[in-house]
Parts: structure tokens; sequence; C-alpha cells
């Protein structure tokens, strides 16, 4: 079940990604799972729902994207600006 | 203006991370391969099932090198001391890594474990993982090599089952093959499928308990010290290509 340290890990970044914008909340958050990283997306994606409530990504749904590869990339945000 | 989902708020901007998840646990483990390479360590972790043979392999190591090298080893576990206790009794200084829940171990659980060890007095440092071929293969923690133990009663499609791990692996040590009159296991079938998962496909057979093996295992390891220094060269000739 390391999708939950995984998880957490994103949140940090998520969390340097909202201060650096002075983002009110994020919207969308988009991700890229490769069928070689060794994780599990559907465990990823329950992780995530445990871990954003009350956070600034409560209202933020989570797009998951594949690849060929073993990729596993935070690529993108929608954030809520001032 | 929102780009991606046309829902007109003008407060809601796009912005690009294309990060990967792991991004901190890479600088870590950045920080701790430094350490290795500015200190002459070389460093394996050492992966594999729980009860695939990993401490019997560094107890077998430790009788075959442990007077002409000086060995460590951090034992991931998630509750007891029981494999760095089975380690030190082998002669090997060893220390413990206590997990809890966690299923795998991360760089920053092997840094704050290097201040337990005199690890820059080792020529092999050997991180063993905790006991699973799925979540510690997703972790780099600043070793040299990836090793995994797959032992012959594992069954033979366990390459097949467990890819990521393996391709992940430069050397696969088919462990307790003084078990196989005993089993029904076809060698042939474990090579055939760890071919067909491995990029560069790399296996010893090695008994712990007869000792088999273990010579090629300790030149696989001298050679790995080789290879670091010279990172570019192939893998040809090194270790037994199946």
């Amino acid at each position: 079940m390391h999708e939950y340290s995984l998880v957490q890990a994103m949140f940090d970044q998520i969390g340097e990604a909202v201060r650096a914008n002075r983002a009110l909340a994020v919207r969308r958050v988009y991700v890229r799972i490769g069928r070689y990283a060794g994780v599990e997306p559907e465990l990823f994606r329950t992780a995530y729902e445990v871990f954003r409530v009350k956070t600034m990504c409560a209202d933020a749904p989570l797009e998951i994207a594949d690849a060929p590869d073993d990729e596993l990339l935070l690529e993108r945000l929608e954030l809520e600006v001032p | 203006m929102c780009d991606s989902c046309g829902c007109g708020d003008t407060n809601v901007v796009p912005f690009e991370v294309h990060e990967r998840l792991l991004a901190g646990n890479d600088r870590t483990a950045a920080h701790n391969r430094e350490h290795f390479h500015d200190h002459g360590v070389v460093a394996v972790n050492l992966m594999g099932s729980p009860g695939s043979g990993k401490t019997a392999v560094l107890e077998a190591t430790a009788r075959a090198l442990g007077r002409h090298a000086r060995l460590g080893v951090l034992a991931g576990d998630l509750a007891t001391d029981n494999d760095a206790a089975r380690i030190r009794a082998a002669g090997i200084v060893a220390e413990s890594i206590t997990t809890g829940s966690a299923c795998h171990l991360d760089a920053d659980m092997v840094h704050r474990g290097l201040h337990h060890l005199p690890w820059r007095t080792f020529d092999y440092l050997f991180i063993e993982n905790v006991g699973n071929l799925v979540c510690p293969a997703v972790y780099d923690l600043g070793q040299d090599a990836n090793v995994v133990a797959l032992s012959v009663t594992e069954g033979e499609d366990k390459p097949l089952k467990y890819p990521t791990m393996f391709r992940k692996a430069d050397l696969v040590l088919v462990t307790k093959v003084d078990l196989l009159p005993r089993l029904d296991v076809s060698l042939e079938t474990i090579e055939r499928n760890l071919v067909a998962v491995m990029p560069h496909p790399v296996m010893l057979l090695v008994s712990s308990k007869t000792g088999s093996g273990i010579g090629e295992w300790i030149r696989w390891l001298a050679g790995s010290g080789r290879r670091r220094l010279a990172p570019c060269a192939s893998h040809a000739g090194e270790g037994v290509g199946v």
C-alpha cells in the first residue's frame, strides 16, 4: 500500500505549488502513472480520496492518465487564484 | 480562463508541474549515493518476498566474504529486530530499520539508519529491504545495484506476476536450489520468465545452506564495484546472462 505514501508526497508537491502561486484552492489534479511504475491506479485514487478531505484539494477531482513505461508524474494542476 | 474544462471561471489557471511524484525521495537517494561514492562504499538493495532467503544470503555472504571485506547491513523489518540479530550473529555489523506498517524502505529511512552505523568504514553496505515483491521496487535508496532474491519454492511465474520488481533488478539470486530435488519446479521456466521481463537478464543459482553459487555471487559483487567506477561499461560478460 505504498500508494498512500505516494499520495502524501504528492500533497507536499501540491502544497508547494499552492504557496508559490498564492492559490486559494486546487480545482483539478492531473497525474500520469505508467504501466510499470509499480503503482495501482485505483489504489492511488482511493488514497487520494482519503487524503483530500478538508484540504485545498477537497473539491479537486483526480485525473489519471496511463503510460507504457514506468513514469510516475504529477503533470498539472488547475489552481483557483485571487 | 480555465482552458481545460471550459467552465469559464476566470480565477482558475493551469499550472504545469511535470515532476516525479517521488522527486523528494529521489533527491535524498542522490544524497545517499553521493555519500556512498565519496567513501568508496558499494551499496546493494536486496529485495524479495518474505521468506525468499535474503537474510540467509547475507549470512552466507558473511561466511564467504567477511574476512576479506568490511560488510554492513541495514535491515528493514516491519516489527522485529530478528533479521539484524541473525546477521550480527554471523559477524556483520547490522542495524534494523523498523518500518511499522510501511511496506518498503525509502531513501530517508536509509539516511537516518546510516546514522547508527559506521558505514564510512564499509566496503559493502547491504540494504535488506522489507519482504515484499511490489512496493520496494518503486523507491530509489541511493544503491549501486538492485538484487532480488527469488526462492525456488515461490513458484516459476513470480517474474510474470511482479514484473516491476524484476524489471528493476540488476541481478536475480535464485535461492534455496538445494531444495530442487524435492520440488516440481523447472529452472528453465524460471529463466524464461526472467528473460521475458528483465531488460538485462542476469541470474545466479545459490544455496545459502550448502554454499553452492555463493562464490559466483561474491564475484558478481566485486564486479558491481568495478561497474560503478565505469558506469558506461557493457553488461556483457558480467554475471551469468540468461
